[in-house]
């Protein structure tokens, strides 16, 4: 060993940067010494160095794996969300459902064009994720569009069943009502064309199997409330599949 | 279930690379950067927490920040362990001081922990880093060796520490510091 180690070989703002890094400070210190760690580059080294040391002791620590379906909870907070609209030639509900499965699976040549645009979606170690689905009906039961929710991908994908043309100049709006609270925007959507949009995320976090999505028709840019004001053409509750 | 590779087994270098593509929003990259580290953070986390659902929340809002922030990493500054690491630490600290208390150990029942850690599942090299740490602390008195584990796994203050131990807070800084000098000394002299 060497000699006896002397306090005096390091400098106070050393001895500050090794409390601080260690996390022994009390909390006015801490703040001080946060504000300098912005502003001082040589004391910020100082405090990388020593945590660079002190980083050994974590090696000590076990490592434990976290609970398999962590990563969906921070998929659903960080993923951007896209609505993409996939166009399908008139076809009918069964046949949207039908693709719906086919993203779930990632086989059919049209969810592969779907997957593209939503970014390759990270490997589940926790087997396939759980779309959530919503056929979206007018009051006559005739289907205007599929919705799909997936929480592991963060994204909802809507697929047009008819087109429709009477809705030039307004903003058809997408809203989920979960059980008695007020319809809840998650934005103004493009139902004509194969745009994509993003949703924030915090929106679609706890969507849930049994919530109806609805969309009515507003002005340009959507509900001027935040509460539907137009037509409501279309509603329907997410299943899961 | 299949088993994850080791975390161990892939380098500094990889690891900074995949924050790098996170950091421009390559969610891939991100999950394999989870993957790789996601043990050791929760370990790390669990261990200042002690209870399993708190350290699975801190565990969840550690990966968003250090996704949000994946672009301001430097890897010529730090390494990506020791700096999502640093994040893990600094959240679970914060957690735990504003719950305002932790099913905590005195230090004598801590140095019986001590006498088992590293555990039969972590095996330290002697010859690296954190083999030479243990070894420059296994070298200090036990009291003052548990100190800065006390301070860096529970997060507890000098002041705090002091009036636990029933020592003048000048006297168990003096404890933390020297200790801390002979661990720095362990590491560059390898001891």
């Amino acid at each position: 060993m060497t000699g006896e180690i002397s306090m005096e070989d390091f400098s106070t703002d050393e001895t500050l940067a090794m409390d601080f890094a260690l996390g022994a400070l009390c909390r006015d210190e801490r703040r001080a010494a946060e504000l300098r760690l912005r502003s001082d580059p040589a004391f910020r080294a100082m405090v990388e160095a020593w945590r660079a040391d002190l980083s050994s002791l974590d090696d000590e620590t076990p490592a434990t794996e976290p609970p398999e379906d962590l990563w969906a909870n921070i998929a659903a907070e960080i993923l951007p969300i896209k609505v993409v609209i996939v166009p399908t030639k008139r076809r009918g509900l069964w046949n949207s459902l039908s693709l719906w499965r086919g993203l779930a699976l990632g086989s059919a040549a049209a969810a592969a064009i779907a997957i593209a645009q939503i970014g390759s979606p990270p490997a589940s170690p926790a087997g396939p994720p759980q779309l959530l689905v919503a056929a979206l009906a007018g009051a006559d039961g005739r289907p205007l569009l599929s919705a799909a929710y997936d929480p592991l991908r963060g994204s909802v994908v809507l697929t047009p069943a008819t087109q429709r043309d009477d809705i030039a100049g307004k903003s058809p709006q997408l809203w989920v009502i979960e059980g008695k609270n007020p319809p809840r925007s998650l934005g103004v959507i493009d139902i004509q064309g194969p745009n994509a949009h993003a949703i924030s995320s915090k929106q679609l976090i706890g969507l849930q199997a049994g919530a109806t999505l609805a969309i009515s028709i507003e002005p340009l840019g959507g509900s001027p409330t935040g509460l539907p004001t137009g037509p409501v053409v279309a509603t329907g509750k997410l299943t899961a599949i | 279930m299949t088993k994850r590779s080791p975390q161990a087994s892939m380098g500094a270098a990889e690891l900074s690379a995949l924050l790098a593509k996170a950091a421009d929003g390559d969610e891939v990259s991100f999950r394999a950067f989870y993957d790789r580290t996601s043990a050791k953070l929760f370990g790390i986390i669990l261990r200042i927490l002690i209870e399993r659902s708190e350290a699975e929340d801190v565990l969840q809002e550690v990966y968003v920040t250090v996704w949000r922030k994946a672009a301001e990493f430097d890897a010529d500054r730090a390494s990506p362990v020791t700096w999502v690491a640093t994040i893990a630490r600094n959240r679970a600290i914060d957690r735990l001081r504003a719950r305002g208390s932790r099913p905590s150990a005195p230090l004598d029942e801590a140095m019986d922990v001590r006498d088992e850690s590293p555990g039969a599942d972590v095996i330290i090299d002697t010859a690296s880093d954190a083999g030479r740490v243990h070894a420059a602390l296994a070298q200090l008195e036990p009291r003052h060796a548990d100190a800065i584990r006390s301070c860096y796994f529970e997060g507890i203050t000098y002041e705090a520490l002091a009036a636990r131990e029933g020592v003048p807070i000048g006297t168990l800084k003096s404890w933390v510091r020297r200790g801390m000098m002979r661990m720095r000394q362990g590491l560059e002299t390898g001891v």
